[in-house]
């Protein structure tokens, strides 16, 4: 165990410059292989290539009642996953749903870890440079919940030593950061983590998709969503790895067919009417890719 | 008494589905144990090798593993590598890997420990009775080596199942990320879940690693 | 490889060291006492305090600190008893750290033969002065290795901070990939910032071991 100081340090300056040199190595690779599009050797699977294996694999949330989760019985449930299963039916494969946390999202498509991240992935124009989005399915913005006995109506009422919770990689956490970079962000990998955080009263509000912050307070007693709709009025969409194509096209296909059927209106009607009742319905369903209205 | 949501576990499947949270946990930190043993041996035994850039080689590997801390490692194999080499490793395999390349270092340092502590006497004595080289190490110093060893591994299984909390982050769905779970599912009718259900993980953790550590500390007595 | 990505978020990473450091240190400090505390405890035999030195020490080795952590950042505060991120680190890192640092300790003071105390008492010296100059000198020297390894183990184990919400090291490179999806820059930051902070650790950890062999044979 008892090595020379100076034999140590030689080999630790070695260990540095070793993996220091590989990784900027395999870094530069990797950029120059972004702008040349390589054909034969592509990280996503298309949609013949799915089928021929018979599984599919979707990342949903495992932790976001009421869009994915994982009930008692230990199958996966909600609005995104409503519609995954019916993905799934339509090409006839299996599933595989792939727990994710929102910030591992893109991560999972460009790593080709999954086929379709259902997610409750918000269009922006950030991401939709990484990863490649079908027809929206719902409609989104961002909203601010508070205990509703130091209800928060406006950002400007955060004081400099109030934190509002954020979820790691979210569109909130973007917003808040660009536009109200004074405001300290407290931030979490999972929406249980982030919820549990916010009822133990880490945080004085908590900032996430209003859908889901809406959802919140009308399911937990004690809370109020100050601010409803912050940002702009954003839409919710399967996403695809860059460059796939063929599943992209498949997607908007079926998309466009299940608008036919108002399939979106039946998944909102199974999944979201205990938590939103009727009122949500329209302002928040999309059908088939085409948002209307406002 | 407030409702510590210790309930909730026993709606549907939900205890069922710690346990196999948790069995995920062990299957991963068993099957790392026996690759480390497996192949720290053969390490151990090439790091008494008096070859300088082989002995390099191993300082800089061991450095590593003792510095960097294993989730930077998960985060590395487990989306580094398919950034940069295009191989598409699964979750478990990745934490698999990791914890090898961790085992592997510690078993090879361990058996090398082990090999040198061995007296030179035995190797002259084992070469006077005739023994050719191989015959020395099955029959002589092996035996002696993984004695010593056995203690060790077991310890290594509970560091294992201990670090295995962290694959959470690389989206296996194991035991925390089970409780995670059952917590949101149940967020309206029991709030307090969080309670109940850390608690009953943070005492299964402790119920499979303590027996575990006691048994590595019973041999550790007995045969060293 | 952007160099321009890297360059701009250096600051946030040395933030985060810096964080990391600040937390490491207060939960290596508390640690070091709870150690030292725990051993003499063990040492000396106290009746009843020794059976709950020995539960802590079981139950903290034997668990991982993400679980603990998230039982005292998650769980406590259902039963009203809320503690900040930061102050949970700490105190997470210093519980854990404490029993490894326990274990280190005694096994050190256990290392020293009887008849060393036999013999200083035959000496003329009385307890205090034994244990003073005879068997502390000799149970820090045999235990320092063990302790630094115990420090570069719990700075490790400082990257599950970023669960609860502090942006520590890791958390920052699992933001900015969230965000931005630099993943390959990201990590390799990361890689660095930890060897920054950890191999300084490691190289006076080699130091020290020799140095104080060297006491030990009094050269």
């Amino acid at each position: 165990m008892k090595y020379f100081v100076s034999k140590r340090l030689g080999a630790i300056a070695l260990a540095l410059t070793f993996l220091v040199s590989s990784l900027t190595g395999c870094g530069s690779k990797n950029s120059a292989s972004d702008s040349v599009e390589v054909t034969n050797n592509t990280v996503y699977r298309t949609v013949d290539e799915i089928k021929e294996s018979g599984t599919i694999n979707i990342g949903v949330f495992s932790d976001k009642s009421p869009f994915g989760y994982v009930d008692e019985n230990g199958e996966y449930q909600g609005y995104d996953v409503y519609f995954g299963n019916r993905i799934g039916e339509d090409l006839g494969v299996e599933i595989n749903y792939v727990s994710t946390e929102a910030a591992n999202r893109i991560e999972y498509l460009q790593t080709g870890k999954v086929d379709i991240i259902l997610a409750n992935f918000t269009v922006t124009e950030e991401r939709a440079q990484e990863v490649d989005f079908a027809l929206p399915y719902m409609n989104v913005a961002l909203g601010v919940v508070s205990h509703d006995d130091a209800v928060i109506t406006s950002l400007d009422e955060i004081g400099d030593k109030d934190e509002v919770i954020v979820i790691s990689g979210t569109t909130a956490e973007t917003y808040l950061e660009k536009n109200y970079p004074d405001i300290k962000l407290q931030k979490y990998d999972a929406y249980a983590e982030a919820k549990t955080a916010f009822e133990n009263r880490n945080g004085v509000a908590w900032a996430n998709d209003n859908t889901e912050v809406i959802a919140f307070a009308i399911e937990n007693p004690g809370y109020e969503v100050g601010i409803p709709s912050l940002g702009s009025a954003d839409t919710i969409a399967p996403a695809v790895t860059k460059g796939n194509e063929s599943l992209l096209n498949w997607l908007n296909d079926e998309i466009k067919a299940l608008g036919e059927e108002k399939f979106f209106h039946a998944d909102y009607e199974t999944t979201l009417l205990d938590t939103y009742g009727a009122d949500y319905e329209d302002t928040l369903v999309v059908e088939g890719g085409a948002i209307t209205g406002k | 008494m407030p409702n510590l949501g210790i309930d909730v576990l026993f709606k549907g499947k939900n205890f069922l589905r710690l346990l196999s949270g948790l069995w995920v946990a062990i299957r991963i930190s068993l099957i790392s144990v026996v690759i480390s043993i497996a192949l720290g041996l053969v390490m151990g035994m090439l790091m008494t090798s008096r070859n300088k850039i082989l002995k390099a080689v191993f300082r800089i590997y061991l450095e590593i593993v003792r510095i960097m801390p294993q989730m930077v490692l998960l985060f590395i194999v487990y989306f580094g590598t398919t950034r940069v080499f295009g191989w598409d490793v699964s979750a478990e395999h990745s934490a698999i890997i990791v914890f090898s390349f961790w085992g592997v270092a510690e078993m090879g340092d361990l058996v090398r420990g082990a090999l040198i502590s061995i007296p030179k006497i035995q190797y002259e004595s084992a070469q006077a009775l005739g023994m050719t080289g191989l015959e020395i190490y099955l029959y002589v110093i092996l035996p002696q080596t993984i004695r010593r060893l056995v203690p060790l591994s077991i310890n290594l299984i509970t560091r294992m199942i201990k670090t295995t909390s962290l694959v959470m982050m690389i989206g296996i769905v194991e035991v925390l990320k089970v409780a995670q779970q059952i917590i949101e599912a149940n967020r309206r009718t029991s709030p307090n879940a969080a309670f109940g259900v850390f608690a009953v993980v943070f005492l299964l953790y402790f119920l499979i690693c303590w027996p575990i550590s006691r048994l590595s500390g019973y041999l550790e007595k007995r045969w060293l | 490889m952007d160099w321009e990505v890297i360059v701009s978020y250096l600051p946030r990473y040395k933030d985060a060291l810096l964080l990391t450091l600040k937390i490491g240190w207060q939960g290596i400090l508390l640690a070091f006492m709870i150690g030292v505390l725990c051993a003499v405890v063990m040492h000396l035999k106290i009746p009843v305090l020794r059976c709950i030195t020995g539960f802590y020490i079981e139950l903290f080795r034997n668990t991982p600190l993400l679980v603990q952590l998230f039982f005292l950042y998650f769980a406590l505060p259902k039963i009203g008893v809320r503690i900040s991120a930061q102050v949970c680190g700490s105190l997470g890192l210093g519980l854990l750290g404490g029993a490894y640092m326990a274990e280190t300790f005694r096994s050190g003071l256990e290392n020293i033969a009887p008849i060393q105390s036999e013999s200083a008492m035959s000496l003329g010296m009385n307890r205090v002065q034994t244990f003073r100059y005879v068997i502390l000198p000799q149970a820090v020297s045999s235990s320092v290795p063990g302790l630094l390894a115990n420090v570069i183990f719990l700075l490790k184990e400082t990257s599950v901070f970023s669960t609860i919400s502090l942006m520590d090291l890791m958390f920052t490179a699992k933001d900015f990939i969230g965000m931005y999806a630099k993943t390959i820059e990201c990590l390799i930051l990361l890689v660095i910032f930890y060897l920054i902070m950890l191999l300084p650790v490691s190289v006076a950890g080699s130091f020290v071991e020799r140095r104080l062999r060297h006491a030990e044979f009094g050269d």
